[in-house]
């Protein structure tokens, strides 16, 4: 149970201080003061808060237990929740049907077991920004089964995010977070728990169940990539088989194509293998360690030709730095000594770096 | 005329870059030299891993540079430090070596000179 938000004395008198404030207009704490009081005199707007304050506004003054409490959630007119009007509604008419007339019990005895779930529509603090809604945190166990998995049971990052449908971004972030969490525990640094707690309390929650998992978010989103942002009209000829590969070279010819920027592009392959292409549960593992293979393949081919690069380069260390000798062919730079591969300054060639209109700052990160 | 292996230095002002050079004594510092050995960046990067020194980046085309010692060019100090750290000569001057004479088989015959002129510009 998270502890009230506001001391009792205040929460006492406020309803008093409401009325107070709208009807008096005498009476001022400033006698003195020359500026006009337009701000205290009683007008339609001020009556409304009031009315608003006492009515749906009581509902805001602690949170409701067990649930968020935003104010999409609440009826305008009656100042209830949305869902149990609903669900009275709902009852209502249902024992009309059957013929009973006993449907405030049947309500309160539902309502007893606590309030019924939540809805996208109740979780949107702002009423009139219908496109703002309050999304779903991890909970506590959540991030310590993240955690665990990467760091205890040794899971991949993509792996994890695979299967609890968290984004690897935010795994990563959990993973860290709990880490410090734990060196904290470990050498007796205070923890805000009742303020996290709170908040925890009054936030939508994706909950952990090994059984049946919920998915927290969508993990394969593909990323906006600055060149796609223009709208091009690309002319090519009917025959021609045009797939997103070569509409991600229209657009920029170093941009990869959609299906390998996506951050999860095994899953695809793992969707079409299981759903179009309808193979065995065998013959899908195969195929995965075959990839696998070939991954390892790759990364160990580049992994090879970067330790043959550092192993080419000689060190030379001193008091103070480390020199790198880093050989390279003198005739790269060609017979006039201005080929593109050569090292060094080139001679004969000007500068353009000081003229107007040179940006030197990176305009875009690789 | 005299075969210089020498530094001519580019880069912008608090920016120095240098290219390691082949020239003629008395041709100017940044004038084109017969060939280009390679390139001295004297303003040291912070390593990659955060361990370690900071480091200074040479290339250089050691064949090349043999080649021109064997043919009677003479590294300026600047140059002989960077040639002897990439062990193409005898370093000339070492702060914790003893000042023994270097057998004069062992460098190059251009070194004999220089090692008397200059000892300690390092």
């Amino acid at each position: 149970m998270p502890p009230p938000l506001r001391s009792p004395s205040v929460l006492s008198s406020t309803p008093c201080c409401a009325y107070q404030l709208c009807r008096t207009t005498g009476q001022s704490s400033r006698p003195f003061s020359t500026t006009p009081r337009h701000d205290q005199r009683v007008t339609r707007a001020r009556r409304g808060l009031f009315r608003w304050l006492t009515a749906q506004g009581e509902n805001f003054r602690n949170p409701l237990s067990g649930s968020t409490n935003y104010m999409g959630a609440y009826d305008n007119r009656s100042g209830m929740l949305r869902r149990v009007l609903e669900l009275r509604e709902q009852i209502i008419l249902d024992s009309a049907e059957r013929g009973e007339a006993s449907a405030e019990k049947e309500l309160s005895a539902v309502m007893n077991k606590g309030l019924p779930p939540e809805s996208t529509r109740d979780r949107m603090p702002f009423p009139l920004n219908k496109a703002f809604v309050s999304q779903a945190v991890l909970s506590d166990e959540l991030r310590e089964q993240i955690w665990s998995r990467v760091m205890r049971e040794g899971q991949s990052v993509r792996e994890v995010s695979a299967k609890l449908r968290v984004e690897m971004s935010r795994v990563g972030a959990v993973v860290r977070l709990k880490e410090i969490e734990k060196e904290w525990k470990r050498i007796g640094k205070p923890l805000a728990r009742p303020y996290a707690r709170a908040v925890m309390s009054m936030l939508p929650t994706t909950p952990f169940d090994p059984e049946n998992l919920i998915p927290h978010e969508s993990i394969n989103d593909l990323p906006v990539h600055a060149s796609t942002g223009q709208q091009i009209f690309h002319p090519t000829s009917e025959s021609r088989h045009f797939t997103r590969l070569d509409a991600a070279k229209v657009f920029n010819k170093r941009l990869l194509p959609a299906d390998d920027r996506i951050p999860h592009p095994e899953l695809v392959i793992q969707h079409r293998e299981r759903v179009v292409e309808e193979l065995t549960v065998e013959e899908r593992k195969e195929r995965a360690e075959l990839r696998a293979a070939e991954a390892e393949e790759k990364r160990k081919k580049i992994a090879n030709k970067q330790a043959q690069a550092e192993a080419r380069v000689k060190k030379v260390e001193s008091d103070r730095w480390e020199f790198r000798f880093t050989p390279i062919n003198a005739d790269d730079a060609g017979k006039d000594g201005r080929g593109q591969s050569g090292v060094g300054w080139r001679y004969g060639v000007p500068l353009y770096d000081r003229s107007r209109g040179q940006v030197k700052i990176p305009t875009s990160v690789g | 005329m005299v075969v210089k292996i020498r530094l001519a230095r580019f880069g912008r002002r608090k920016a120095p870059f240098y290219n390691i050079v082949v020239a003629q004594a008395r041709t100017a510092r940044n004038s084109k030299p017969i060939e280009v050995l390679g390139t001295y960046d004297p303003i040291p990067k912070p390593p990659a891993d955060g361990e370690g020194k900071p480091f200074k980046d040479i290339k250089l085309d050691t064949a090349r540079a043999k080649y021109w010692l064997g043919v009677g060019a003479q590294p300026s100090d600047p140059a002989w430090r960077l040639l002897s750290m990439a062990g193409l000569l005898v370093p000339k001057y070492r702060p914790s070596a003893k000042p023994t004479p270097t057998p004069a088989s062992s460098i190059p015959e251009a070194s004999g000179s220089a090692d008397k002129e200059v000892n300690a510009v390092v």
